[in-house]
């Protein structure tokens, strides 16, 4: 296996489109590839590894967005103070992810090419509508993260085109984030739960919620949180509202069952706390 | 180990406990393996191989990580410390005599990683509370003792630093 350490964009375009028709394959924290290898994965002929690309760890604080390099770790997610106070539920997420050592190694932009249905941090950068800049041959492209993620572990990014910024509008919404694992730490998520939400009087002017663990990708409540938000749902309705858009499965952390149920609950007693129902 | 049926090499430099090592290494070394059989640091365990334990926990850059996850060439270049380099002389630390006053190590497998990851929580928060150092403990599983003694050990050490 050969082993490469391209230092700039273009050293790392020119490396990969010299490799295309190679065994290759692209590394960052290497949280999620690595064992992998350990459980018997082929390891490619030729590897390249993105951490010496020094533009992908900065975080742009811009007017009207963020923009966060693919190889932010999460713990920089975690300790950052702009994300406790403008992106809350992303900030959660981020601390409730693993333990110390995988949130030091593990990236922002791992997570999200890895697409996990389970992925921490993808409900709140779903909920919050995170658009996503790739560069590869052909230039620079950018992509809604929901058009981004295909299915499990499958995503848009075509041969040669890593994800190297993660642009969020800055809001002045409100966020929370739940997870449900089996342990509060190192487990994967048997639900997880992102909420993005503007509220007067008790009632919600914004609302989004996104879900993961409970359909091949993340899923945003829509059916439930469009009728909440032109008032045509009662608290009645909310469980088949819920129910209309997660397509859980039975796995060796829960039953599709209990993930529905989970669901359920930790919606359901969001809305009943911030509405007063 | 991890295995490569076309294995290259590869000039690795890095520092480990204060000391510069050069040595050339297969491209799919792990970095576990290269401390445990070429250097012969075996203070740093292999239990899952899969970053759930924190046995292999070593502090790279001055952050704690699971040396099981990372190759030896990601590491060209960086600063390492193990649980071999945690005191410069004979002397056991604060924290390694607080872990033994405590009977916090009972088969001692987990113990370098629950060492390390309570010395870099204290370098950060020198006085954290119960539930900061369980916290941080989250990712250092042990079988043996139930983690009371070991979050005491570290809560005292923190004390003994004032």
């Amino acid at each position: 296996m050969q082993f490469y350490q391209p230092t700039s964009m273009r050293e790392f375009i020119e490396l990969s489109s010299s490799l295309s028709d190679e065994f290759a394959t692209f590394l960052a924290g290497g949280t999620d590839l690595l064992p992998r290898y350990e459980r018997g994965q082929a390891m490619p002929d030729h590897l390249i590894d993105l951490k010496k690309l020094s533009d992908l760890y900065h975080i742009n604080i811009k007017d009207d967005v963020i923009q966060i390099g693919a190889l932010t770790s999460i713990q920089v997610i975690q300790e950052k103070p702009l994300f406790q106070s403008e992106f809350m539920a992303l900030h959660m997420a981020a601390h409730d992810f693993a333990g110390a050592q995988i949130r030091h190694r593990g990236t922002i932009g791992g997570n999200i090419v890895n697409a996990s249905p389970a992925g921490d941090l993808l409900p709140a950068l779903y909920a919050f509508g995170a658009v996503l800049t790739l560069i590869g041959p052909d230039g620079e492209r950018q992509l809604p993260i929901q058009d981004f993620v295909l299915g499990p572990g499958k995503t848009a990014l075509k041969q040669n085109e890593i994800l190297v910024t993660i642009n969020l509008e800055r809001t002045p919404y409100k966020s929370t984030f739940h997870k449900v694992g089996l342990r509060q730490s190192m487990a994967i998520s048997v639900a997880n739960l992102a909420f993005v939400y503007s509220e007067k009087n008790g009632v919600f002017d914004y609302l989004k919620i996104a879900a993961g663990a409970v359909a091949p990708t993340i899923v945003t409540l829509d059916k439930l949180t469009s009728t909440i938000l032109d008032n045509t749902s009662t608290p009645e309705d909310w469980p088949l509202l819920i129910e209309a858009d997660i397509s859980p499965i039975d796995d060796i952390r829960a039953t599709a069952k209990y993930r529905k149920q989970v669901v359920n609950n930790l919606v359901q007693a969001f809305l009943r706390r911030e509405l007063t129902v | 180990m991890l295995h490569h049926p076309q294995p290259h090499t590869f000039q690795l430099e890095v520092t480990i406990n204060g000391e510069l090592v050069q040595r050339e290494i297969p491209t799919h070394l792990r970095l576990l393996d290269f401390l445990r059989e070429d250097l012969g640091l075996t203070g740093s365990k292999e239990v899952c191989g899969e970053g759930e334990c924190g046995a292999c926990t070593i502090i790279l850059n001055g952050q704690t990580v699971n040396s099981c996850l990372i190759l030896a060439v990601e590491v060209h270049g960086a600063f390492i410390v193990t649980i071999e380099g945690l005191a410069d002389t004979q002397e056991l630390t604060e924290m390694q005599k607080s872990f033994e006053d405590h009977h916090a190590v009972q088969c001692g497998y987990c113990i370098p990683g629950m060492v390390l990851t309570g010395e870099k929580l204290l370098d950060r928060h020198p006085h954290p509370t119960r539930d900061e150092i369980k916290y941080e403990l989250s990712g250092n599983i042990c079988r043996c003792t139930g983690y009371h003694k070991i979050i005491d050990a570290i809560q005292r050490a923190a004390d003994d630093r004032g």
